[in-house]
């Protein structure tokens, strides 16, 4: 059992920390839908990088360097060139579908290296991934910082007026965002399941961008979002360890998706809406032009 | 900016008329077409020779004109799925689920039919009842997200992706580890179709090719000629006055998707009832609905146009059947195919910007 509880620790922290890249982008008003994508590119250059010199450090470096770059990209079709976010999101995620296939298929098969060690029985990776909770949330709520990009989210033209630059504020969002995301994959390709495969996060992404709706853009409840997630999620995987013999493993795989579903039906019904509607960012997905 | 003698403006364009966004879309698959060839030189293949030898054999072999020809029925009905909702302003990223979730429909109703025991059933009345489970199966499924996003406003991305994954795993459900579809051999793949139940061949061609080019028909006059298809453009490109002049979301958003569906689930149909050799729903069945996303692409660089979506499925059909052949051939990495859909997808993000600005270049004074 104890097993089982640490896995589902080792999971909700790429949760948390996917999660946690998007809910920054998205107070800024940025929606990046290619959550998946950006792990999947994260997940195969950092696996591959490590493979190749050996070292974890690198791995995660590359993996970091990845996702900065695609939250860059994403920042330049939406923010410079003022295009549809959802085309670009898109794009990212089915481009990297296809481009990690063909770059990652010659290093199918496990990475060969030491495991990370754990600090206290538990991945090290959670402890970063409560840390990075505590701090966007402090700099979102505490700082000025934070006070320019959640208005930058709300009303990009007030905040215009006010002497902001929307698009200086908007590129360090996805790129901080784009970082967390390649961050996840690389927790998850180095540490979670050193194997790869291709296509292997099979969901993980869109699970993570449907946590932060489920979150209402708090950090905290992101982070509880992750932990039940990540349980609901190593239980399908492993269901026998906790309720065996109930259904076909394979029908164990439909449920976080089933409930994932179920909860973002809850939020949208109007008596959830009427008590806590306000939190989406107003100008969420919407591109900003200077007059 | 000016570049020399001359001086380039950036403008906005008022229209798109059919020609330029020809021009456009022939440009975007050109430059893909460009920028792949880094990855052939990357694998020390000669871009040249390859493109040469994808062409012959996808379209003048006698091996790979018939599979590309299976390939385009299949990317066309793909891509009709993603159109409509697409012409609605919504995405419908969930054909591989509803393609999934059509076919299960339509081997239920084999099985139902008596299928696995080998029982006679005439054949026109076996094909019209198969064809009609998938395309309900995959309307029911799709259905699920334009209620939700009619009904709720919830993000009909996360819906249909979701949906895709959880349809993914209810096949490895039904064809494995001794699912109800499992075939006789155990081999972890659907049970075969006997003859009575597949879909039969025009001139040695997989008859559902008929089907997808009177469709492409059909859904050009429904989009352009008739009320529903006004209301669907109109929701499209401005769901609020949309609203002001009387048109439901919901009703709409709920047509687009049950159509959608519909298709997507005669694409799963046709790949694994019509097409010479498959017959069932096979072990690798996630191959056939991660091709489904070539829908996406071709969907958006024939702008939502059915009829210009059969040139372009038929040429990435080809280019999907000829990647996998240059592979083998050349002895590159697997998944030529599935890079040649990355790239197409970021020129296609990066072109989205001329579509909606024109570059003006005029001599200085």
């Amino acid at each position: 059992m104890w097993e089982f509880w640490n896995r589902s620790l080792d999971a909700s922290t790429i949760f948390t920390l996917a999660a946690l890249g998007e809910l920054f982008g998205q107070r800024a008003g940025v929606l990046n839908v290619g959550i998946e994508g950006v792990m999947l590119f994260g997940a195969t250059l950092g696996f591959i990088a490590a493979k190749m010199t050996g070292s974890y450090l690198i791995g995660l470096l590359v993996a970091l360097l990845v996702g900065a770059l695609l939250g860059l990209m994403h920042g330049f079709f939406t923010i410079t060139l003022g295009g549809d976010q959802v085309v670009s999101g898109m794009g990212i995620w089915v481009v990297a579908f296809g481009l990690t296939t063909y770059i990652g298929s010659p290093f199918t098969g496990p990475l060969g290296l030491d495991r990370i060690p754990r600090l206290g029985g538990i991945t090290p990776f959670f402890y970063l991934s409560v840390f990075m909770v505590l701090v966007i949330w402090f700099v979102l709520t505490r700082t000025a910082l934070g006070l320019s990009i959640r208005s930058v989210g709300e009303n990009p033209s007030v905040a215009e007026v006010s002497g902001l630059s929307v698009t200086r504020t908007r590129y360090f969002c996805v790129v901080v965002a784009g970082m967390l995301m390649g961050l996840a994959g690389a927790v998850y390709a180095l540490d979670y399941n050193p194997v790869w495969n291709y296509n292997f996060l099979m969901g993980w992404g869109f699970i993570a961008l449907a946590l932060v709706f489920f979150s209402l853009w708090n950090p905290w409840i992101l982070l509880g979002g992750s932990l039940l997630f990540g349980a609901l999620w190593q239980l399908s995987l492993n269901p026998q360890l906790v309720l065996p013999g109930i259904m076909s493993r394979y029908l164990w795989r439909t449920v976080p998706f089933v409930v994932t579903l179920l909860v973002l039906l809850l939020m949208s019904t109007a008596w959830f809406r009427a008590r806590w509607g306000a939190a989406r960012p107003e100008a969420l997905g919407e591109p900003y032009f200077k007059e | 900016m000016t570049l020399g003698v001359y001086e380039l403006k950036l403008t906005r364009r008022a229209g798109l008329g059919g020609r330029q966004a020809a021009r456009i879309s022939s440009l975007a698959i050109l430059m893909a077409l460009a920028l792949f060839s880094v990855l052939f030189i990357l694998a020390d293949v000669s871009p040249w020779s390859a493109y040469v030898e994808i062409a012959r054999y996808a379209f003048f072999n006698t091996f790979g004109l018939p599979l590309t020809i299976s390939r385009f029925i299949f990317l066309l009905l793909c891509t009709f799925a993603f159109i409509i909702p697409y012409r609605a302003g919504l995405w419908n990223i969930g054909m591989t689920g509803q393609l999934y979730m059509g076919s299960l429909a339509a081997f239920g109703v084999a099985l139902a039919l008596g299928a696995k025991q080998g029982r006679m059933v005439h054949p026109a009345l076996a094909t019209t009842l198969l064809v009609g489970a998938a395309m309900v199966g995959g309307a029911a499924y799709a259905a699920v997200a334009g209620f939700l996003r009619g009904r709720f406003n919830i993000n009909e991305i996360v819906v249909t992706m979701i949906m895709n994954f959880s349809a993914f795993w209810l096949v490895s459900f039904m064809i494995k580890e001794g699912g109800p579809f499992t075939g006789g051999g155990g081999e972890g793949e659907g049970f075969p179709l006997p003859k009575a139940f597949v879909g039969p061949l025009v001139a040695g061609v997989p008859y559902t090719f008929l089907i997808a080019l009177v469709l492409a028909g059909v859904l050009s006059f429904l989009l352009n000629k008739t009320r529903l298809g006004y209301e669907i453009r109109a929701f499209g490109k401005n769901p609020v006055a949309a609203q002001y002049a009387g048109i439901s979301p919901f009703r709409i958003s709920m047509i687009v998707f049950l159509i959608g569906g519909a298709l997507a689930g005669l694409a799963g149909y046709h790949y694994f009832a019509a097409v010479p050799g498959v017959y069932r729903i096979p072990k690798n069945y996630g191959y056939f609905g991660d091709l489904a996303f070539y829908g996406i692409i071709c969907g958006l660089i024939s702008l939502g146009n059915p009829l210009a979506a059969i040139p372009v499925s038929f040429l990435f059909g080809g280019l999907s059947i000829g990647g996998r052949f240059v592979q083998g051939k050349f002895h590159m990495n697997f998944g030529v195919d599935y890079a040649l859909l990355g790239v197409l997808m970021i020129v296609l993000v990066g072109f989205q910007f001329f579509y909606r600005y024109e570059i003006v270049w005029r001599k200085k004074e």
